[in-house]
Parts: C-alpha cells; sequence; structure tokens
C-alpha cells in the first residue's frame, strides 16, 4: 500500500494553474523529496494532501484512503510559515494542538512534557510563545507536528531557523521516526539535505512533474558526467575548457562537467601529455542541484 | 468544535482586555449616565445668593417674597436674597459694585429689573456660572408671579393670598394602551436606551473582537496547523461561539453584581425611609427574554460579518478599513433610535425594526418602550434568524478563501467571487 497516491490532480486559483495532472505515489515507509522552484505548486500539493484545500479534478489517497477528517488526523504537518499563539503557554498551545489531532487530553499532556524532554525544552514548558526564541518556537511547532506521532508526517522546510545543533537533532528524530515506520515527505529547496535524507524525489514546475522516483536511479539515469581533478602545482596547462563546462575551482580540487561528446580519458592523456601533476582523478554522479536547474531549465525551454 | 470553543474562551477570560471591559463598561455607562446628573443635582442643591435691583421701581420687593419660596430638594430655599434695591440713586455705580461682589464671590448673582420699551418689564441675572438650565425658568417663574401680583394689585385685587391665586394645576401624561394604561414614561424610556446601548457596545465589542482574534490567527499563521487539522467551517463557527460564551459571561457578571448592587442599595434606602421608597427597576420578564433573543441573533450576525472580515484581510489598516461600514451599520441603528423612541408604533418605527441589521437593538428599544403585536416580534424575528443563517453561510465560505489568503485587500467583487469557490 502507498503511502499517498495522488492520480491526476488539477488545482486551478483563479484562472492560473497552481497544479495540473499530476500523478504520484509515495510509498509508505519513504523518505520523499518534494521538490521544484519558488512557485511550482509545492505548498499547494501539501496543502491539497492535507485536505485544505480541495482539489478541481483528480483525486488523493492517504494510506489507502480517500481523504476525509480521519486522514487529516493521521498527518502531522510543519508548514513553511511558522505561527503559534504569542500569548499563550508552551505547554498549553501543543495541547491544543494535539487534542484537535484527536488525543486525549491525559494522552496528549503525557506526549507533550515527554517531547519537550526530548527537545530539551523542558524548562520553557510554562512559558508563553512570545518569551520564546524563534529557534524555540520552531522547536515547539516541530513539536506540534509529530505529537500525535502520524504515520505520515509533512515537512515544509523543517530546518530553516535551527542553528546546527538543533538541525542535527531534529534530523535524528526524524531518522529515527522512519525507522519506526513513518513516512516523511520532505519539501524544500535545500538540496544538500534532500540528497543526504531522501530515498525518492519528485520535482515539479508550473505544477506539472518533471522528474520522479528514486533518488539512486535518477542520478544514475544522469550519468557519471561530473569530473573532480585533484591536482598538485598547476591546473592551467590542462586546458580543461576543452573538455568541460562549468568548471569550479576549490584550491587544489577542480571540479566540472564533461562536455557530452568527450571520453574522460583524454583528459588524462592531455594531463600526461602536458605535464600536469594529477592526485586523484574521479568521475562522480552530479550533485540533485544540477540535476534540478538542468531539469527546470529544460522543461522552461 | 468543543476545543475551539474552549479555546478561545479560556484564553480570552484571562485576558486584561476582558477583565478592564468587564469593570470598564458598566463604569463607562455610571460615567456617561451618572455623572452630569450628579453635578446638575450638586449644582441644584446649593442656595444661591442673590442681589435684586429693580429699575423700575415696581415689583423688586415683591419679586424678592417670590424668589425666596422656591426650595430645593433637601428642603433649603433655592435662592437666598441678600438685598433688594429699589431704584438705584447712580444705577452703574450699583451695577459695578454687584459686579465685583460676583467676581469676588460674595455673591452668586444679580437680578437686574430694568424697563424695557414693548412690554412693561424686562430682567436679566449676572453669574458667573450660566451652564444651569433650570434657573432661568426658576427665576422667570418667580417674577412672573411677582408681575402678576403686581398687575393684579394695579387693578385693586388684593393679593394677600396671591400663593392660592397662583396655584399650580397638576397634569400628568397617560399612554392609551389596549391592554393596561401606565403612567410615566420616564423610566421605560431609560431602561430602553441602557438596553439598546448595551446591545450595541457588545455587539460591536465581541464582533470586533472575533475579527481581531480570526486576523490575529491569521497574521500569525497558526492557521494552517488548524486548518490541516480542522475544517474551516467548524474553526469560524467554534471562534464565533467562544468569544459569544465571553460575552455571556460578562453579561452574567454585570447582571449579577448589578442585582446585588440594586438589592442593597434597595435595602438602604428601605432602611433610611422606613419600608416606603424602592427603585422600581424591575422590568417586565419578556423583556429580558427578547433581550437574550435579540442578542443572540444580532451576534452571530455582526460577528460572522466580522468574521469574514477578519478572513478576508491581512493587516491592521486593511482592517480598519473593511472594519467601517459594518461598524456604521450598528452606529445607524443606534442613533435611529430617536426615531422609535418619540413614536415606537409608526410606519417607518416598524419597518426598521424588520432590518435585520438594525432589529437586535431598535426591536428591543421597541419593545422596552411598549410592546409592539406579537406578529410584528416573530416576522422581526423570522427576518433576523433567515438572514443571519445566510449570512453566516456566505462568510463561512469567504472565511473558507480569504484565511490561506495573504497580501491586498480584496475587493467587494473578489469577495462575491469567493462565494463561489466550491
Amino acid at each position: 500500500m502507498d503511502a499517498v497516491t495522488l492520480r491526476g490532480v488539477t488545482k486551478q486559483f483563479d484562472g492560473l494553474t497552481a497544479v495540473s495532472g499530476l500523478s504520484l505515489s509515495i510509498r509508505e515507509n519513504a523518505f520523499f523529496g518534494l521538490l521544484g522552484p519558488n512557485g511550482a505548486g509545492k505548498t499547494t500539493t501539501l496543502r491539497m494532501l492535507l485536505r485544505m484545500i480541495i482539489p478541481d479534478s483528480g483525486d488523493i489517497e492517504i494510506l489507502g484512503q480517500p481523504l476525509s477528517h480521519a486522514t487529516q488526523d493521521r498527518i502531522g504537518y510543519l508548514p513553511e510559515e511558522r505561527g503559534l499563539y504569542p500569548r499563550m503557554r508552551v505547554r498549553q498551545v501543543l495541547m491544543f494542538l494535539s487534542e484537535l489531532k484527536g488525543l486525549r487530553e491525559a494522552e496528549a499532556d503525557r506526549r507533550t512534557r515527554q517531547w519537550l524532554e526530548r527537545l530539551e525544552m523542558s524548562d520553557w514548558m510554562e512559558r508563553r510563545i512570545d518569551e520564546l526564541s524563534k529557534g524555540m518556537q520552531q522547536k515547539v511547532q516541530f513539536i506540534a507536528a509529530v505529537l500525535h506521532e502520524p504515520p505520515l508526517l509533512i515537512l515544509d522546510e523543517p530546518f530553516s531557523g535551527f542553528d546546527p545543533v538543533n538541525v542535527a537533532l531534529v534530523k535524528n528524530i526524524m531518522l529515527d521516526l522512519r525507522k519506526r515506520g513513518t513516512t516523511i515527505i520532505l519539501s524544500t529547496h535545500r538540496m544538500e539535505q534532500v540528497e543526504m535524507m531522501c530515498d525518492s524525489i519528485c520535482l515539479i514546475n508550473h505544477g506539472r512533474k518533471v522528474l520522479a522516483g528514486e533518488l539512486r536511479e535518477i542520478k544514475k539515469a544522469f550519468g557519471r558526467n561530473m569530473v573532480r581533478i585533484e591536482y598538485i602545482g598547476n591546473v592551467d596547462g590542462l586546458g580543461l575548457e576543452r573538455f568541460a563546462t562549468d568548471i569550479n575551482r576549490f584550491g587544489s580540487v577542480v571540479e566540472a562537467k564533461l562536455r557530452p561528446e568527450i571520453d574522460p580519458q583524454e583528459i588524462l592523456k592531455a594531463a600526461v601529455e602536458r605535464g600536469v601533476a594529477l592526485a586523484r582523478f574521479e568521475l562522480m554522479e552530479p550533485p540533485l542541484a544540477d540535476i534540478f536547474v538542468e531539469s527546470v531549465t529544460k522543461a522552461r525551454a | 468544535m468543543w476545543l475551539i470553543i474552549r479555546r478561545e474562551y479560556t484564553v480570552r477570560v484571562r485576558t486584561r482586555t476582558f477583565v478592564l471591559s468587564t469593570i470598564g463598561l458598566p463604569t463607562l455607562m455610571v460615567v456617561v449616565f451618572a455623572v452630569p446628573a450628579y453635578f446638575a443635582s450638586r449644582r441644584a442643591g446649593q442656595t444661591l445668593r442673590i442681589a435684586v435691583v429693580d429699575e423700575t421701581g415696581g415689583i423688586g420687593v415683591l419679586a424678592a417674597q417670590r424668589l425666596a419660596i422656591p426650595e430645593l430638594p433637601n428642603g433649603s430655599p433655592q435662592f437666598d436674597v441678600v438685598s433688594t434695591i429699589e431704584r438705584p440713586a447712580h444705577p452703574q455705580v450699583t451695577e459695578s459694585r454687584l459686579k465685583q461682589k460676583v467676581l469676588a464671590g460674595s455673591l452668586d448673582g444679580y437680578l437686574l429689573i430694568s424697563p424695557a420699551p414693548g412690554t412693561e418689564e424686562a430682567a436679566r441675572f449676572y453669574t458667573r456660572n450660566s451652564g444651569d438650565y433650570a434657573l432661568g425658568s426658576a427665576l422667570a417663574n418667580a417674577l412672573t408671579q411677582a408681575a402678576i401680583g403686581q398687575r393684579l394689585a394695579e387693578r385693586n385685587v388684593p393679593v394677600s393670598d396671591l400663593d392660592t391665586l397662583l396655584r399650580r394645576v397638576g397634569v400628568s401624561v397617560v399612554q392609551v394602551k389596549q391592554r393596561r394604561e401606565r403612567k410615566e414614561r420616564g423610566q421605560t424610556f431609560q431602561a430602553s436606551i441602557l438596553l439598546a446601548g448595551i446591545l450595541y457596545m457588545s455587539l460591536l465589542l465581541y464582533g470586533v473582537t472575533t475579527m481581531r482574534s480570526i486576523m490575529e490567527e491569521k497574521s500569525t499563521r497558526i492557521m494552517e496547523i488548524l486548518l490541516s487539522s480542522v475544517r474551516p467551517f467548524p474553526l469560524m463557527a467554534g471562534k464565533i461561539l467562544g468569544v459569544g460564551a465571553v460575552g455571556l459571561t460578562q453579561f452574567l457578571i454585570w447582571a449579577g453584581s448589578g442585582a446585588l448592587l440594586l438589592g442593597y442599595g434597595e435595602m438602604m434606602l428601605r432602611m433610611l425611609t422606613g419600608g416606603t421608597a424602592s427603585f422600581h427597576l424591575q422590568l417586565p420578564m419578556t423583556l429580558w427574554l427578547w433581550f437574550v433573543v435579540y442578542f443572540l441573533g444580532g451576534y452571530f450576525l455582526y460577528s460572522s460579518l466580522f468574521a469574514a472580515l477578519g478572513a478576508a484581510v491581512s493587516n491592521e489598516q486593511a482592517a480598519s478599513q473593511a472594519q467601517f461600514p459594518v461598524t456604521m451599520l450598528l452606529v445607524a441603528s443606534f442613533i435611529m433610535f430617536p426615531v422609535v423612541v418619540r413614536n415606537p408604533d409608526s410606519t417607518l418605527s416598524v419597518a426598521l425594526t424588520m432590518v435585520p441589521f438594525f432589529s437586535p437593538i431598535l426591536m428591543v428599544m421597541r419593545v422596552a418602550l411598549e410592546p409592539p403585536p406579537l406578529w410584528q416580534m416573530l416576522l422581526s424575528v423570522g427576518i433576523l434568524a433567515v438572514t443571519t443563517v445566510v449570512m453566516v453561510y456566505a462568510s463561512a465560505k469567504i472565511y473558507r478563501v480569504g484565511v490561506l489568503m495573504y497580501g491586498k485587500r480584496p475587493s467587494f467583487l473578489e469577495l462575491l467571487r469567493w462565494l463561489r469557490y466550491t
């Protein structure tokens, strides 16, 4: 059974198509990345999963069931735009939000304490939200998303506003939840996070699917068209421009994208001929960021 | 929805605004109603020391006699005539001396009776403080009586029993009604204004509270989380009911403390007067019933309007602009009260009390003044109920679209378009 299934989902706002004929399936226990440039329709898609917006056509299933109040309760949501009641106390807010998700009062109280403990915030339990720093408010919001331990977790830019310590803390919690069977949908612009955490992705642009599948497969399909050269001395004599584009130089390392017709062996040959000392020569898969940019620009053309 | 109501209620009851308005609004009422009355009674409670200057030399002494008669509510005379000057030898000197006394405060004023062309005499009262409108009529009364006495004397009518000759004929206005006749409209009039004032203030206060509460959820963006758990309609309904419950709590506090105060006051009054006096503030039970009915109807109507506004706008400035027309409806219904007070049964009054945006305030006034026929009441409540249902429905649609829209304030046409969204 899939955690999420979309079939031909379309949504228009005043003649502007936000999502167009989107079909998608996310398997259970996946760590799924929903990617796309600004205004691609990511938030609209997520809102439709949450039944906040009703699609014009197409249908959506969550954990094998059509959207209903019950499916809403089985999703945890961390919206990109954060916000809590500024004048309520941390514990009150969390209790209220988890009771809205159907938890009983006693259970809500128990889990609130437990999660505040886990995110090192027990001391702040009775403070008002507006007394908290931004990072702490983010943590409270994260707790609000996971408190009812939903089988499906939707996180929109979950790391924004966190310092590295908290990023690590939250990341570990995400990985732990996943281990226990939670399906996680991550929507973000931060490609390195997707690369690190997600196992499957969908890239959408202008409301349409551009690219979807297992991250490994996608990268493989793009091929090992990147070259990484570590050198000793000077690399200028190599004339790398003949073989590659998008050349990035970092100290004694150069990364570049091979021109399509070039055989990588030609670079090695040139290095020997011109006396450039190489410490390391590596063919790489392209980073997700490049795949992202390339797919989006190709789709635009 | 229960959770939404409970949160709204518990959070709001604990706010400073709630405490302040619970104490503040009755205080404001007391200030508005009682303070002017208090000052009027305090001024009226003083005996004024005055001098009478009669340049005509006819009625000065008689006028001084008559001026000594009127009494203040506390039994002391209203005027103390310290000197009477007939035909002063040097009028200007006399007058400037009196003026100085008035300015210095040893005299509260002086009455100057001088010959005037066309009439036999005319008078002016010179005083530091000319604000008391009742003073003029008390003086005119005394002078007129003196002049009548004088004229009678000129026609050889003995004026020894002037009091008997001048005795007033009392007239009280009695309202003719189908069921029973009732005297004295002063008290029902006050009650109707008071009830209308309470309705006006509370509809405005709680309506705006609902709006602000929704705007807060929208601007803090917690709306997204709420909408991921709850459908828009229960969210809006919960908000309205929660704020409404706060309003009812406030009413109960007011009514409770008001009843206690009145009860206590009445007890004190009984003790002082030996059990005869009371405040006479018993309003009929049916009035309270209609008050509650119209409060609920008006509250749901206006707060759903305010809720739609709160959802449609995304900043303070847009809110105060959008709020204006709705507030105007409330203000309009309040300022139209003279129409109803003057004639509660006129066609205009009846028509106004059928308009759902006006009826909550104006109909309660009519009921307080003079209960209208039952069919009018039922028709008015019916129209109000239907409008409220339609309004809540339309507001829910606007709310549903509005809460996720940020940016520019939507135009009225856009709002109408939102109504058609599915």
